[in-house]
């Protein structure tokens, strides 16, 4: 294992009210890297992003990130270092208007001289947010959320940004958009962590993609793997199945 | 009739303010701050003692008074139940505005102290053959321009900005990098503050302080932020200003006897709740706290 990872996730335990969901997972980022976290419902995924991002109390391990075990600081302090976090279900501010919650995710920076630049950048990624700046967020459709919050996480420029399930209850273009923005994301240097349950989505594009079951990171594959159904569907259920 | 509106707009901007100290930390905390009333009584209490030395001085003690106790209430008691479930974080609002009670008593002893805060807000002013109190005229400006002051604040500063959204969901707050204690603790710096003021224009009023000066505004600031929808700021100032005027209106048309005035506003509170269960400016679901 690399000991100068941009991000270093080392036996980390996580869960709710005493009861561990995420077993003992390693994982390690480094810059510009898309890593994948799938499996399926109930795996522990967003517990363990959460876990990583602060939001979701961890019980044992290590979270290194840029030479500081970040485990067991607030979110925010969290975020502030560059390590962002994009819950599922978006979480836009709806009584807000969409340039009030890009707004918001200045707090986060850690630059606080190239605001404008950031925010212009935003509109340049996201040229329908541009469109839409003094509407409420509410008003916004679904897909147009989803692209609302990973900007809202972008304009703090953090160094990681973790996307929990962006593609859920998109339609199959707009999840395409999405992962479209994600390989940009990548190309500007910001390393993305992604957790989807739709792993056809990731395991293609993402530098390596960790298959997580009840808890457990029990495979990992890379993209030249991405059709050997067999090992994936061993990884995902635990079982063999009797298809050849 | 002149006097009527008058005395509807300030007691609604009074309640209003009482409201939106109550608000305030509702907002960030979904914590119902019981003890409100009593940093309203802290201030009146600092207000008398100090006016010896003049006005202007014991309003400035009294103000910084207010503010100080709710900060000591966050640090020595909220920021330590951090995480815990609403109705212990209810409760033990409660048992701190008990203790902060039973301290004045202590203190103070249980019976009103009296005091003159400014001879000339009693006095009236004929205006076109109706008499208007002085205080009541005072009393609406100074509160409309505290609103206005803290609509402002609220709505166009990052700060307020910071403050809206924590109140609104403050966990993903956090996860953009907005420090909860510092939210938290100016939220209660702001509601120490408004209490304060609310004790200065409560105690021109009735001219004495005792243990439980803060109690019933108090209560009736909490209905005021259910009726204007728990969660929104500006929806809690505006419940606390309908509460106030109607009061006051209420008073005014069925004589100074609280039964029947006390009657009605719950009797029309209830249909309000039962109309808009959210509250007027409410959002259907409240997101849990941290």
């Amino acid at each position: 294992m690399h000991s100068n990872s941009l991000l270093t996730v080392r036996g980390l335990t996580a869960g709710y009210s005493g009861l561990a969901v995420v077993f003992d997972a390693d994982l390690i980022v480094e810059p510009g890297e898309m890593v994948g976290i799938v499996g399926p419902n109930g795996a522990g995924k967003s517990t363990l992003l959460g876990a990583i991002g602060g939001a979701v109390k961890a019980t044992g391990g290590e979270v290194r990130f840029r030479d500081t075990n970040v485990l067991g600081m607030k979110p925010e302090s969290i975020v502030r270092r560059g390590l962002a976090l994009v819950p599922e279900g978006r979480h836009i501010f709806t009584d807000l208007t969409v340039a009030e919650n890009l707004q918001l995710g200045l707090t986060a920076r850690r630059d606080r001289s190239s605001r404008a630049q950031a925010m212009a950048a935003m509109a340049d990624l996201f040229p329908v947010l541009k469109t839409h700046a003094d509407h409420k967020a509410g008003h916004l459709s679904g897909g147009q959320q989803q692209q609302l919050a990973i900007a809202r996480a972008l304009v703090a420029e953090p160094d990681v940004i973790m996307l929990d399930e962006p593609s859920l209850g998109l339609a199959p273009t707009v999840v395409r958009d999405v992962f479209g923005v994600m390989a940009e994301i990548r190309a500007r240097g910001t390393a993305i962590v992604v957790v989807e349950q739709r792993a056809h989505l990731v395991i293609g594009t993402a530098t390596r993609t960790h298959v997580l079951r009840e808890g457990r990171i029990r495979d990992t594959l890379t993209p030249a793997e991405e059709n050997d159904e067999a090992r994936l569907a061993h990884a995902y259920f635990g079982t063999e199945l009797s298809t050849p | 009739m002149m006097q009527v509106i008058i005395d509807a707009l300030s007691n609604g901007g009074l309640y209003g303010l009482a409201a939106l100290g109550v608000g305030l930390v509702f907002g960030v905390m979904r914590l119902i701050n019981f003890a409100h009333g009593e940093l309203i009584t802290c201030a009146a209490y600092l207000l008398v003692v100090c006016l010896p030395w003049g006005l202007l001085p014991a309003i400035l003690i009294s103000l910084a008074a207010g503010t100080v106790l709710a900060l000591l209430l966050e640090l020595g008691v909220f920021s330590r139940l951090r995480g815990a479930d609403p109705a212990v974080l209810l409760i033990a609002s409660f048992g701190v505005s008990v203790l902060l009670q039973r301290a004045y008593e202590a203190i103070f002893s249980a019976f009103p102290r009296s005091g003159q805060a400014a001879a000339w807000l009693s006095e009236v002013w004929d205006v076109g053959g109706s008499q208007i109190s002085r205080g009541s005229v005072v009393t609406v400006v100074l509160t409309l321009a505290l609103l206005g002051g803290m609509k402002l604040a609220i709505e166009h500063t990052p700060a307020g900005l910071q403050l809206r959204a924590a109140s609104s969901d403050f966990k993903t707050a956090q996860l953009l990098g907005v420090r909860s204690s510092r939210v938290i603790a100016a939220a209660f710096a702001a509601s120490g503050l408004l209490a304060a003021v609310v004790g200065f224009i409560v105690f021109t009023q009735r001219g004495q302080v005792d243990p439980q000066f803060g109690v019933n505004i108090t209560i009736l600031a909490l209905v005021g932020t259910v009726i204007g929808g728990l969660g929104s700021l500006m929806g809690a100032a505006v419940g606390g200003m309908a509460v106030g005027a109607t009061i006051s209106v209420l008073s005014n048309a069925l004589g100074n006897d609280r039964i029947y005035t006390y009657s009605v506003l719950f009797l029309l509170v209830i249909v309000v709740l039962l109309v808009k269960p959210s509250g007027i400016f409410g959002q259907a679901t409240l997101k849990e706290r941290v």
